[in-house]
């Protein structure tokens, strides 16, 4: 993976891919579809960079965890790219989030301890 | 995906960004936005869309790929745009990579690839081992016993070689012919291509003649022809039916073009005969080593059995190949040298090169790095401008191989071995690709090295107009010239000496006058074989050849005619040689056996070549008489045999008595016991080389001994006229008398050029290489005086202006040229003394490290490298010190 890559990405990218393929999980859709939901669903608090969407689905589509389609749309008449999740790419999200939970938890130990204690 | 298919991807992502995009748009427009506004806020929603596809397209992961391919077309580009660069290096690269595969491809042949038999590592030639060093053939006997008593051989064979006339092909010719023992082709693990090998009933005493023929006989006399059943081939006197043809590219002995049972000569049942060549195949899983003590051992026993009788002291056991390449090993090796330091001065040009545009292209360096490019990225872009010179460079450099391969027949001497096999093939083509790989990744990382030491700021904010380079960078470019002069040097000093042996060869004196000599190799019908001429036989060919000699001297222009059993120094090897009795009054041996016996008293033989001749022989030379008589008319078939001997065995043998009158015998030589008295001592002769000492010689007369088949028979010819006229006059006299008797026409000066062959192969490519690295040190110290006085444009005019004289700026480039030049001369002295030892065994006459040799090649080097400098230094003496001022 290149270098240059990683540090434009870097900040979003173990996230983005774990809320991608958290979208996908209601079923197949495009690009923009999944940037859209990811945007409204938290209330626009993330602001889906093009630059970093297609990238990351263009790169997990090369490890494998989602499969590509072009198809037509149900309500426009025209094709999209579909991105839909694999069986990989489930056991991803199950690893991806776990992973997050504990990153989390470990993170809010140290930034908030006194809401442990009492 | 794969990185090939990224032109359906780019087109895939395209597609997508723009579906999606055009969605955005379409959202926008339901959303009440007025379409133009629609299509910008996308357009902004989005962001930038190449920036995008970059982005994405890197997630795929074959950029790297893609990136080095942009390098490549950039480092077109900037080739493209400095051609004068770009041919300067990649003719310099060609030279050097043309001339080390064309010479590897030598060395391969000769050296590397192994012998074309079957597991050639279990085959060796084996000698005899004297106690003086000597490493003679094998006497019969001794053979025998070699043969029976080892327990390490699966097969010894015993060969001999030799010259013979032969006919009943498509024309009679004079062919070297091997007498072969039981098995010697099943030795070296080959059969014949067409017919059978020797069969049981013909290699036994008396059994049926055959013989087999090689690939280039059967071509060119027999027509190529598949029935082989009709060929009879006349050979000495006796008719042999062709029963084999070996395969093409089988040539052992070297040069053999039949070979014929060795039982059918009689055998000679001798223990110091040593008439027999001998190879051998060591069984499975016994090593050279083993053999070696094994036959070393059986030697041992012999010596203990037969005493005085043998002469042997031990057995030599050597591996074929070795055997084979023998002495050509030391001048392949110093070929091989030279054209790799000839590569190495190519190479440090190249870098000088490429270090002066490295200097030019600072700025382009610079923004490159400033806009990102990481020093990895450099790197890479330098190793691809690196690999494409070098390749280019290695394509051309194979053609120039293949061409010089062409060349090389012409040059190549007939005695190098394996000559025929000198190809381009895989092993050869493998070499060159290590050697361009080698080359572009040392010239990428030399320069990618002194372009990422590179101070960018610094770069970017002096300007195009500073100096290019910095002192660091013209202190490296020095070095690396100092490094070329040196290797030039040293290769110099190689040519120098091998051209002043050479000189002093040539120029040596064979002892007689060379110029004019018209040889004439023939070969009349020797019919007894081995055993000696009766004394009609010798009157029968004497009588032939006073007619042929009588009809030669009328030819106009012919100033004398003289006869000899070989021709001196050019074919001295046909001269055969042994051991004589002087029989200080004592009866003559009356048989072989008691010629051996009294031959083992050492105070009373001696030892000499063996040379038949004609009284006219030493006119038709110029060999002076010394003191005595020449042979004369006198001298009849039944007169008293008198012989004349050479000054050297005068002084050597009868060093404080007179040695005319004395009476010798010399009857292993001819099979005749007659003694000989000796009548006159002649001047001296190189007989066996101009590089040997004169030869003890004795001569005999033709008309007394006869011609046998230890002789080469050679009529010398004086000429005064045109040698062409008296050539085709001399042609006509032979097909009147004897026109089934073959005749090779050739002159002494050609002949000698055979003999030279060798050593002016190698003189002549090492001359070439020494010159080319000449002239490309010299270039490169041109660039670097050039550079220097660009650099120092500035001072200059400072100078100038201050009352310096042009004088002085000459002196000043030159002292920089000079203190280079200087600087490489001396390492390459110490490299030269070093490195020059190597060449002893090619040297004659001088020693390794002659000191004329040396001096010559530095001051040589040292004007090349001032007339170099001196170029920049009268442009630097030109300089007008207001515009140099201004300048900046």
């Amino acid at each position: 993976m290149d270098e240059l890559t990683q540090q434009r990405t870097g900040v979003l990218q173990g996230t983005l891919d774990m809320l991608i393929l958290r979208t996908l999980r209601y079923g197949p859709a495009h690009g923009h579809q999944i940037g859209k939901h990811i945007q409204r669903t938290t209330n626009d608090f993330l602001q889906m960079q093009h630059g970093s969407l297609y990238p990351a689905l263009h790169r997990l589509e090369k490890r494998g965890w989602v499969s590509t389609k072009w198809d037509m749309a149900p309500d426009r008449n025209r094709e999209f790219k579909y991105y839909r999740l694999t069986d990989r790419g489930k056991k991803q999200l199950v690893v991806e989030e776990s992973q997050w939970k504990q990153m989390a938890e470990a993170v809010a130990r140290v930034m908030w301890p006194a809401a442990e204690e009492s | 995906m794969k990185w090939w298919q990224n032109r359906k991807r780019n087109a895939d992502l395209e597609r997508e960004l723009r579906s999606d995009l055009e969605l955005e748009e379409e959202e926008q427009r339901e959303n009440g936005v007025s379409p133009e506004e629609a299509r910008y806020a996308a357009l902004r929603a989005f962001g930038n869309a190449t920036l995008i596809k970059e982005q994405t397209r890197e997630a795929w992961g074959w950029t790297r790929m893609e990136r080095l391919l942009q390098d490549f077309r950039y480092a077109l580009r900037q080739l493209g745009r400095s051609p004068g660069f770009a041919a300067g290096a990649i003719l310099t690269l060609a030279l050097g990579i043309g001339a080390s595969t064309s010479i590897f491809s030598v060395a391969d042949a000769v050296l590397i690839r192994p012998l074309p038999y079957l597991h050639p590592e279990q085959l060796v030639r084996v000698w005899e081992q004297m106690p003086n060093g000597h490493r003679p053939n094998m006497a019969e006997s001794n053979f025998e016993d070699f043969l029976t008593q080892n327990d390490t051989f699966a097969n010894l064979a015993a060969y001999n070689y030799g010259v013979a006339s032969v006919s009943g092909g498509t024309e009679p010719t004079r062919v070297h012919i091997s007498a072969v023992s039981p098995g010697f082709f099943t030795t070296l693990g080959v059969q014949p291509l067409r017919g059978r090998p020797l069969a049981a009933d013909e290699e036994r005493p008396h059994g049926t003649p055959a013989i087999i023929v090689s690939y280039g006989y059967w071509q060119r006399y027999l027509g190529s022809r598949e029935d082989l059943s009709k060929f009879h081939l006349d050979l000495e006197g006796g008719s042999y039916p062709v029963v084999g043809v070996m395969p093409p590219g089988f040539d052992f002995p070297s040069g053999a073009a039949a070979w014929i049972p060795r039982e059918l000569d009689p055998p000679t049942p001798s223990r110091t005969g040593h008439n027999w060549s001998v190879v051998g195949r060591v069984r499975d899983g016994v090593t050279v080593a083993q053999a070696r003590a094994n036959l070393s051992a059986i030697a041992l026993r012999i010596r203990h059995q037969y005493g005085t009788q043998v002469d042997l002291s031990n057995a030599v056991v050597v591996p074929l190949a070795d055997a084979i390449i023998g002495d050509v090993r030391t001048a392949l090796l110093t070929l091989l040298g030279a054209v790799g330091l000839l590569l190495l001065v190519a190479c440090a040009n190249v870098a000088g090169l490429l270090m002066a545009r490295i200097g030019v292209r600072r700025n382009e360096l610079a923004i490159r790095a400033a806009l990102g490019a990481g020093r990895g990225r450099l790197v890479q872009q330098f190793l691809a401008e690196s690999f494409v010179l070098t390749f280019a460079a290695g394509i051309l450099g194979i053609l120039i191989a293949a061409g010089g391969l062409r060349l090389l027949p012409a040059i190549l001497p007939m005695s190098l071995p394996r000559r025929e096999e000198i190809i381009i093939n895989p092993t050869v083509l493998l070499f060159a690709l290590s050697v361009i790989v080698a080359i572009t990744v040392a010239l990428g990382l030399f320069a990618a090295s002194r372009a990422g030491r590179r101070d960018l700021r610094g770069a970017l904010s002096s300007g195009p107009r500073s100096h290019p380079g910095s002192s660091a960078s013209q202190h490296l470019r020095s070095l690396l010239v100092v490094a070329e002069i040196a290797s030039t040097m040293v290769i110099l000093v190689g040519a120098g000496l091998l051209g002043r042996s050479f000189m002093r060869l040539i120029a040596t004196s064979p002892g007689f006058q060379e110029e004019s000599l018209i040889t004439i190799e023939f070969s009349p019908p020797i019919p007894q074989g081995q055993a000696g001429l009766d004394q009609t036989a010798i009157a029968r060919q004497a009588h032939l050849l006073d007619d042929v000699v009588a009809r030669l001297r009328t030819i106009p222009g012919v100033s004398s005619v003289g006869l000899a059993g070989a021709v001196p120094v050019a074919a001295g090897d046909n001269l055969p040689e042994g051991d004589f009795l002087i029989l200080n009054g004592r009866r003559p041996p009356a048989s072989m056996d008691e010629f051996g016996q009294m031959r083992r008293n050492n105070s009373e033989t001696g030892h000499a070549l063996y040379a038949v001749a004609g009284e006219d022989y030493f006119r038709t030379l110029g060999i002076p008489l010394i003191r005595g008589r020449i042979f004369s008319h006198h001298d009849a078939l039944g007169a008293v045999n008198v012989a004349l001997i050479s000054q050297a065995l005068a002084r050597q043998r009868w060093p404080d008595q007179d040695p005319i009158g004395q009476t010798i015998d010399f009857g292993n030589m001819d099979f005749n016991l007659e003694p000989l008295t000796i009548v006159g001592i002649v001047g001296d002769v190189r007989a066996r080389g101009l590089d040997g000492p004169p030869s003890s010689v004795i001569y005999v007369d033709y008309r007394q001994r006869g011609m046998n088949l230890n002789s080469t028979p050679t009529i010398l010819m004086r000429a005064t006229a045109p040698e062409g006229e008296i050539v085709s006059a001399a042609r006509g006299i032979f097909r009147d008398i004897a026109p089934d008797i073959p005749v090779k026409f050739s002159t002494f000066a050609a002949e000698m050029g055979g003999w030279l062959a060798q050593r002016r192969f190698l003189l002549l490519l090492v001359g070439l290489f020494a010159a080319a690295a000449l002239i490309l040190a010299a270039v490169g110290l041109y660039g670097v005086i050039a550079f220097f006085v660009t650099r120092r444009t500035q001072e200059i005019g400072i100078r100038m202006a201050i009352g310096a004289q042009r004088r002085d700026v000459l002196r000043l480039v030159l002292g920089e040229g000079a203190r280079l030049a200087v600087l490489g001369v001396v390492i390459g002295i110490a490299a030269s003394f070093a490195i020059t030892r190597l060449l002893s065994s090619l040297l004659f006459g001088i020693s390794a490290t002659d000191p004329l040799t040396f001096a010559g090649v530095a001051v040589l080097l040292s004007l090349i490298a001032l007339a170099a400098s001196y170029i920049p230094a009268r442009r630097a003496m030109r300089v007008d010190p207001v515009t140099a001022l201004r300048y900046e």
